[in-house]
């Protein structure tokens, strides 16, 4: 029996294709302006992958964002259950799991079955998300995907005063125009975003066993820099960080699947 | 057995659309007076004298707040900024009368702003107290008689003990109604949802209770012998200060909450309770107010406030509670955080939302509630 779940988020979509207890295939892909459409591109570029068509999926649960405009899921799910559900599965010892996806931080304690016990949501501001390095980035002139490695070379990470996006831009450029070093400023950065992330995870009181999930998890500098930040060696997932979410869906599906015959 | 919206909602629902509904336009050219207030500390009945009827302050489908940003500060609450953006836009131009209490800084403002910007020819603020003994009470009675002095010698209507007997008379028949239909949530099955009940309560408070009273009574028929089909997940309870705009709780409901009790500034719990008189209507007044309201701003009152959550939870098998605070409420804010712990301490699930007064951020409120309802293992 196939199962897949589909993680529409605001800057990405994920899908994963699951059979009995392995993930069978997996496809990320940039958001489009159409959650539905997102849906439906990442779920077929899954498929192919799964050499596999629609109707080999027994059920399908979606979640994310546009977990409402999946048109081919049985289910909606909400992405704090399902990261939940995701790192709990692949990672059994995990309590409590930091998610930093395009548009929101998460902070979410679970039980031994991966059940939410309690969470943390910051959706109001800019400053602790994905979104805040991409427009850092930007402002930089270097890659998302290369922050991780430039940081690495830091050596005096710059402090920085503002974490309001807009300001933090401006006061980047400044730090730029005053000569210092690139890797420095991105440091400055994660170091900026840990704290903010740190201190949104201690407001529901810190477990031992930590995960971290979601695109960012992939930038080893902000990884690094929220372990130095909340004092705990991260428990590092083997599987794509950012699927984490739809690997919990299936989960979900699969457990939904089965207890409708 | 039915799962559809009851027929009636749509007068509501109607009613909700402007500030000043076709109910109040009707009553104004019929010679009547309305009152805009803006706090529970306002005592409806006393309003409702004569030809005077209260009409709570809203901004149904405030859109932005341009004009009321020039005058207050960024840290001003989006209720008090919603408005006075309406009053200076006129969109309370029937409004002959203001009735205020300044139960917040934020609400100082709105008052200093609207006297100073608008120059209202009747505008009343009471000096409520921020306790509750026999000193205070007798405070908030000689407050009240000032008030009803005031309004008797600008409108010239009658304050007298009979026409406030009228008053009370009419506005406890108005509770009855709806403590009826409340009382309907406490089933296992409720036959109406948080949000059909909100807008119900809400056009009621915004219009004369004479004449939205047949509605009521319709809409109390329709459903008193229904049973809903509906399936939720959780009975839940919402908790706060105003909350206007039933769409926020049509939300939650949509992600299998049932809101079966509203312990807000404009909900029933314990807003909507008869007064109880025993001699003089003002003093019947005074000591209805200090029952039917349960704000943060009253010291040495948080027990009171916390126990009345407890019974609710219990009498409505509530499952869980959600705070709902609009942002920079300085008294919710505070209070929020010792009942948050308080409520958890006895094993009740809480979920604190803190929002804009219009209904904003549709996907994020509704994540937040589905995965409360998760968490709560529903």
């Amino acid at each position: 029996m196939f199962v897949a779940g589909c993680d529409v988020g605001s800057l990405s979509a994920k899908a994963v294709i699951m059979k009995d207890e392995n993930i069978i295939a997996s496809h990320v892909i940039f958001a489009r302006p159409e959650p539905a459409e997102s849906a439906r591109t990442v779920m077929e570029g899954a498929l192919n992958k799964a050499c596999l068509t629609m109707e080999d999926i027994s059920y399908c649960v979606g979640t994310g964002y546009g977990r409402n405009s999946i048109s081919f899921a049985q289910a909606a799910e909400s992405e704090i259950a399902c990261h939940g559900k995701g790192a709990q599965w692949l990672k059994p010892q995990v309590r409590m799991v930091i998610d930093i996806g395009g548009q929101d931080a998460k902070a979410i304690r679970i039980d031994e079955t991966g059940r939410v016990l309690r969470y943390a949501y910051n959706d109001r501001c800019a400053s602790g998300t994905g979104r805040f390095l991409e427009v850092m980035a930007g402002s930089m002139g270097i890659e998302l995907n290369d922050m991780g490695e430039v940081s690495s070379q830091a050596k005096n990470p710059v402090s920085l005063s503002n974490q309001c996006v807009v300001f933090a831009e401006t006061e980047i450029i400044s730090l730029i125009n005053a000569g210092r070093d690139l890797s420095d400023i991105v440091g400055g950065l994660h170091k900026a975003l840990s704290h903010r992330v740190a201190s949104l995870a201690r407001s529901i009181e810190l477990e031992s066993e930590i995960t971290m999930t979601g695109g960012v998890a992939k930038n080893q500098g902000m990884f690094k820099s929220l372990q130095e930040a909340l004092g705990v060696k991260l428990v590092c997932m083997d599987t794509d960080p950012q699927i984490i979410g739809a690997v919990g869906a299936a989960l979900m599906a699969r457990q939904a699947a089965a207890e409708n015959g | 057995m039915s799962t559809e919206e009851p027929r009636v909602i749509k007068v509501f629902e109607d009613l909700l659309e402007t500030p000043q509904n076709r109910l109040v336009e009707q009553a104004s050219q019929d010679g009547r007076i309305p009152i805009g207030y803006s706090c529970s500390f306002v005592p409806e009945a006393l309003l409702m004298a004569d030809r005077l009827f209260p009409v709570r302050l809203h901004a149904p489908g405030v859109a932005g707040t341009e004009l009321a940003d020039n005058y207050l500060s960024s840290l001003v609450c989006s209720y008090t900024r919603s408005i006075l953006e309406f009053a200076m836009d006129d969109r309370y131009d029937l409004i002959r009368g203001w009735v205020t209490v300044p139960s917040c800084a934020h609400m100082q403002r709105f008052i200093d702003n609207l006297e100073y910007l608008k120059r209202p020819d009747f505008i009343h603020v009471i000096d409520a107290p921020r306790k509750v003994n026999e000193s205070t009470l007798k405070w908030h009675e000689e407050e009240l008689h000032m008030l009803a002095d005031k309004l008797s010698s600008h409108f010239s209507v009658d304050m007298g003990k009979a026409s406030l007997m009228k008053a009370i008379d009419e506005w406890n028949r108005f509770c009855v109604i709806m403590n009826r239909i409340g009382d309907l949530r406490k089933t296992p099955n409720p036959p109406i949802t948080g949000s059909e009940f909100h807008r119900v309560v809400m056009a009621s408070l915004a219009s004369p209770k004479d004449l939205i009273l047949p509605h009521i009574e319709a809409f109390y028929r329709e459903i008193e012998n229904r049973e809903s089909t509906r399936k939720y997940r959780a009975r839940l309870m919402v908790v706060g200060g105003h909350l206007h705009d039933p769409e926020f709780i049509r939300i939650i409901e949509s992600q299998g909450g049932l809101v079966v009790a509203d312990r807000f500034c404009t909900g029933s719990i314990p807003g909507l309770i008869p007064v109880h008189v025993n001699g003089d209507p003002i003093r019947a007044l005074a000591e209805h107010t200090f029952e039917k309201t349960l704000c943060p701003r009253m010291m040495e009152d948080f027990d009171r406030r916390l126990n009345n959550i407890l019974d609710t939870v219990k009498e409505y098998r509530v499952d869980g509670v959600v705070i709902e605070i609009i942002k920079f409420c300085d008294l919710w804010g505070v209070d929020s955080m010792p009942l948050v712990s308080a409520l958890r301490k006895v094993g009740i699930p809480v979920l604190k939302l803190e929002r804009e007064y219009r209904t904003t951020g549709e996907g994020q409120l509704r994540t937040r509630v589905q995965a409360f309802i998760e968490s709560m293992g529903r």
